[in-house]
């Protein structure tokens, strides 16, 4: 448990550095925002892994989190990564219900965005397939829109060599359609995969830096 | 004064060239020694500052790129005028810093302060002659190599040929005729065609002192790769690779920041290189690519903090690392100002300390040791006490004798010997 503890506490940290890099002068710093997606990476590792992890989605959980039943290991998945990112403000799930799963004690949730503002600020970052994703502020959207190259990294809850050599179409979505349905039940399936999850190489990583 | 960002000694000594965050370059000259004055063995003295770089902003990404100086390289002085290297994170500039003693007078078209006369008031004809005058050095910009890299440069390295030079972003190395600036070879580039494969990056790269087909460069896992431009156009593949097996006992969450690799210098022989980690120097054989010949501890005690130095952002302090000129003696530095240098030979090591309270002139350092546990003695400082603002990063040695520039944020100190 205490390992769980501080897998949270690395967690929260590190997505607070990312999103705090990105307003830094002279640019994204490309090594440190890989190291710290590492961190990230390992911690949230940890997290899922501990046995301590409750299997409950949230008490207002998104739609299709509900529908699976408890003893469906693929559906825990979403639930557990979804809260994740709680500390930095639910910018988890990209499902703006899982706003409301917050934890006892939330912080604000600068992240939080409608799913019509996803789609539009989906269009030149590659958006993940799980719901754990870095959601920039309105603000970095604009950037992003005139194809600015505005510092931006994704954080992805899965690692990418396990999957490329599953489903590599799986990851690729034209970021201009509707976006979430899409994202939740495609590549959901692979993503979902626990015992993939588990054997995976803590230290592969993905980053997107725009 | 601003932060110190790049300390570098001349091929000669006397010269030590100091970048800024600020984007100035101070130059250092060693006085000549005097008869008169042997106690004042060759202090260093300013001889020339100028502002290398300045703030840029890229409009096409909305990015400001920062004037800070991350790395200043000499050339070998091949005449009265002194040649040096200094980049920010993506322009280099070739500067030229030369004396002028002497300046033309009798001018017969314009007078003394330079205005034009009238060329009907001109009754003589005179030939201008050379008049000494005050010593007065300039600083000229003669290359601007722009445009070449998309991320950020973290090293250039002067080719054993001298007439070329490298630069290495985070994903890309460069080579360069000093002549030609409008336009570089890419050697090296491990920017894969998906970013979000990507798992590593270039860190330091470094010329062989001698070969000038030979280059090494280090990456953000902890491996060195050598690479000869013999063999290919492109080096993205290695002719050796060093790596040492990871440790399993040590493993934590920040294995991968600490074992990430912040300088590469080979020795001045050319047969070993030196790398730096978050809390280790190692030394390595050129001839043995499967581990380190040795491996020096900077500050262990840190080991169980990295958490809280994760936190603070110092997990991510690059340190550079130094060979003295004979190649028996490495140079790091550590927090609270402390700097640590380790003997070879010996194998015995001192943590120094560079602070004004300490250094008074021509005194002498004193060993310092920090308390890892238990009874803190006298002298001794322990690990909570440190000061983690106070680091030291950048550090050089003279290339023959034990003079050390070290550079403490905004503050340059240089230590030598003790006179007998």
């Amino acid at each position: 448990m205490e390992f769980k503890l501080e897998a949270h506490r690395i967690v929260s940290i590190s997505l607070g550095k990312i999103y705090s890099a990105r307003g830094q002068r002279g640019g994204l710093k490309l090594h440190k925002n890989l190291l710290v997606s590492l961190v990230l990476r390992s911690a949230r590792q940890v997290y899922l892994s501990e046995p301590g992890c409750p299997p409950e989605p949230p008490p207002i959980a998104a739609p299709e989190e509900q529908p699976p039943p408890p003893q469906d290991q693929a559906a825990r998945l979403p639930a557990a990564d979804c809260r994740e990112p709680r500390p930095r403000g639910c910018g988890c799930c990209g499902e703006a219900t899982c706003g409301a799963a917050a934890p006892p004690t939330p912080p604000p949730c600068p992240r939080k965005r409608s799913a019509g503002e996803r789609g539009q600020a989906g269009s030149p970052v590659k958006r993940p397939r799980r719901e754990v994703e870095e959601e920039p502020p309105p603000g970095e959207q604009e950037d992003m829109e005139t194809g600015n190259v505005a510092s931006l990294i994704s954080i992805f809850g899965s690692s990418f060599s396990g999957l490329l050599s599953k489903e590599p179409k799986a990851r690729r979505r034209d970021p201009r359609d509707g976006g979430d349905a899409t994202e939740t039940t495609e590549p959901g399936q692979i993503c979902c995969d626990e015992p993939v999850l588990r054997t995976l190489n803590p230290w592969s990583t993905a980053i997107v830096a725009f | 004064a601003d932060i110190i960002s790049t300390v570098e000694f001349n091929h000669t000594g006397e010269l030590l060239a100091t970048g800024d965050k600020g984007g100035r370059v101070v130059i250092f000259q060693r006085e000549q020694e005097s008869k008169n004055q042997p106690h004042r063995r060759g202090e260093y003295n300013v001889y020339s500052t100028f502002q290398s770089h300045e703030p840029e902003f890229d409009y096409l990404k909305s990015l400001e790129i920062e004037e800070k100086i991350n790395k200043i390289r000499w050339l070998p002085q091949q005449n009265a005028a002194y040649f040096l290297l200094s980049t920010n994170d993506k322009t280099v500039k070739l500067w030229k810093v030369s004396e002028r003693d002497k300046r033309p007078e009798g001018y017969n078209l314009k007078d003394e302060d330079g205005r034009l006369r009238d060329p009907s008031m001109i009754t003589v004809l005179r030939v201008p002659v050379l008049r000494p005058m005050d010593l007065m050095v300039e600083a000229t910009p003669r290359r601007v190599f722009a445009n070449a890299h998309t991320y950020h440069i973290n090293s250039i390295s002067v080719n054993s040929d001298y007439e070329t030079y490298m630069s290495a972003d985070d994903l890309r190395i460069n080579l360069w005729n000093f002549e030609i600036t409008n336009q570089s070879f890419n050697i090296v580039d491990i920017k894969p065609a998906n970013m979000e494969e990507l798992t590593e990056v270039i860190t330091a790269a470094e010329f062989h002192p001698h070969h000038c087909n030979t280059f090494v460069y280090s990456s953000s896992k902890g491996t060195i790769r050598l690479c000869d431009m013999r063999t290919s156009a492109l080096c993205d593949h290695h002719a050796k690779f060093f790596e040492e097996p990871e440790d399993p006992s040590n493993r934590s969450f920040f294995s991968e920041i600490i074992s990430s690799i912040s300088d590469v210098k080979f020795s001045h022989s050319g047969r070993y290189i030196m790398t730096r980690d978050y809390l280790t120097v190692k030394v390595w054989d050129l001839n043995m690519e499967n581990r380190p010949i040795e491996t020096y501890q900077v500050h262990d005690y840190l080991r169980s903090k990295l958490c809280s130095l994760y936190e603070n952002d110092c997990i991510f302090d690059k340190f550079e690392c130094v060979w003295n000129g004979s190649d028996s003696v490495i140079m790091t530095g550590s927090y609270n100002n402390f700097f640590r240098m380790f003997d070879r030979n010996t194998k015995r090591d001192v943590t120094l300390e560079a602070s004004r309270e300490n250094s008074k002139p021509r005194a002498i350092l004193k060993p310092r040791k920090v308390c890892v546990g238990g009874k803190r003695r006298k002298d001794e400082i322990s690990v909570d006490s440190l000061d983690f603002s106070k680091k030291i990063l950048h550090t050089a040695w003279h290339p023959s004798e034990n003079i050390i520039a070290v550079a403490a944020t905004n503050n340059l100190y240089i230590f030598q010997d003790k006179v007998n």
